[in-house]
């Protein structure tokens, strides 16, 4: 059991972090790899805003500690936006005003990815318990909603 | 790695555990709320033993690692189980969050440890001295107080796997998504050749531990409808007697009202 560091994939490349196996999977993210995509809303998994994909499930990345992420795979939404499905939410989002203020926009996104990965055509009710976890303080949901709707009919064969 | 170690089958979790230093972290959902920059944790999610969820003869045996995801997605899991934890906070934490951590974090608001307690669930313990299997009511002794030694880790849930079929579960929160139990209730109920073979009711989120009370359940077991039906206002004034809520967020009156109605609510559903 040697002090070497922990080791997983970031957005698509190896890297290694030499700090703690307690320090918050957030704080890594955002201070030492700068990827401030990732937002800190209440630290207690309530508001999803920190959300990642850690092996390609969503995660509340404020509860996971760091030896949690040994050679696992996280992406964030600054990995994830350089994807094609990617661009599919984006122009979903956008075309029914699906963003205000933004700031659990990189939770919900990722929210969508996984909601459309698991069923490429989503009921609205199962939509809706997708997002369950990312709390929007402005849109009230519905354009949200209606945004993935519209992705997962245009998306076709991506998911 | 510092402040952690990831294990890779039980033995060695065994033998970090009983070092004494480490926190067992199932997902960590619980315990990085409060989190201690001094902490070391012991990573249980790569332990192949307590990642199953396999059959024998008598029960369903549910590794303590598996998360409420994979409880959810694995047939073998009795439906009872399923409701409860589909009503666990939202995706992103059910993804993480493990069956052994909701019962080693000690709450009588767990969702799956009240399942558990209607079932009469064993745990499987282990520690590098050798197992031992213990009932779930005897693993909880108080409100954070578990019957744990400091060596010890939860393997896995055996869930007995018959007459969980007839089930009534509900919880009741401030809202769906990310709530946390305001009170619990789970009971099964088996009737067969017009007799009721086994009557079992719990509570949670209401005392200290999980509410279970078999010894007032025996008034209904072996009767028929009609002689549960005259049974029924002993059994309810037993209830009403003994059960007292802790008073939190919510009045311990409020509480008490809601657990008389589910439990009146739950007999007359089956016809007493």
């Amino acid at each position: 059991m040697r002090d070497t560091g922990i080791s997983f994939i970031l957005n698509g490349e190896k890297v290694t972090y030499e700090g703690k196996a307690n320090d918050r999977l957030l704080d890594v993210l955002r201070e030492h790899f700068h990827l401030t995509g990732v937002k800190c809303g209440c630290k207690e998994g309530e508001c999803g805003s920190c959300s990642v994909l850690l092996d390609g499930q969503l995660a509340n990345s404020c509860m996971v500690a760091m030896g949690r992420v040994q050679d696992s795979e996280v992406t964030t939404i600054e990995g994830y936006s350089k994807t094609e499905r990617f661009k599919v939410l984006d122009r979903a989002y956008a075309a029914v005003s699906a963003v205000q203020c933004g700031y659990c926009i990189p939770g919900m996104v990722l929210a969508s990815e996984c909601i459309l990965s698991a069923n490429p055509h989503p009921t609205e009710e199962e939509i809706r318990i997708g997002i369950s976890g990312n709390l929007c303080r402005c849109t009230g949901y519905n354009a949200i909603v209606k945004a993935i709707k519209i992705a997962s009919e245009e998306g076709n064969g991506l998911w | 790695m510092v402040n952690g170690i990831v294990a890779t089958d039980l033995k060695e979790a065994l033998i970090v555990r009983a070092q004494g230093n480490y926190t067992p972290y199932g997902g960590g959902t619980d315990l990085m709320i409060k989190s201690d920059r001094n902490a070391r944790y012991l990573f249980l999610h790569k332990v192949p033993e307590m990642k199953r969820i396999v059959e024998d003869d008598r029960y369903i045996r549910i590794g303590s690692s598996c998360t409420f995801t994979e409880v959810l997605q694995n047939p073998r899991i009795p439906q009872l189980l399923k409701e409860a934890v589909s009503q666990i906070a939202a995706p992103a934490i059910r993804n993480l969050g493990t069956i052994g951590g909701n019962i080693g974090n000690g709450s009588a608001k767990a969702d799956s440890a009240l399942i558990f307690f209607v079932s009469d669930s064993l745990l499987r313990l282990a520690s590098v001295r050798g197992e031992r299997v213990l009932p779930i009511k005897d693993f909880y002794l108080g409100r954070k107080k578990l019957a744990l030694s400091e060596d010890e880790l939860i393997v896995e849930v055996l869930m007995p796997k018959k007459g969980l079929d007839n089930y009534y579960y509900k919880k009741i929160g401030a809202r769906d998504a990310l709530a946390i139990s305001r009170v619990s209730f789970a009971a099964l109920l088996e009737i067969s050749e017009g007799i009721i073979r086994n009557c079992a009711t719990a509570f949670g989120a209401v005392t200290e531990v999980v509410f279970r009370r078999p010894d007032f359940d025996a008034l209904l077991i072996g009767k028929t409808l009609e002689e549960a039906k005259h049974q029924k206002d002993s059994y309810l004034a037993a209830y009403e007697k003994a059960l007292v809520p802790i008073q939190g967020r919510i009045s311990a009156e409020y509480r008490k009202v809601v657990c008389m109605n589910l439990l009146k609510d739950f007999l007359e559903k089956n016809g007493i």
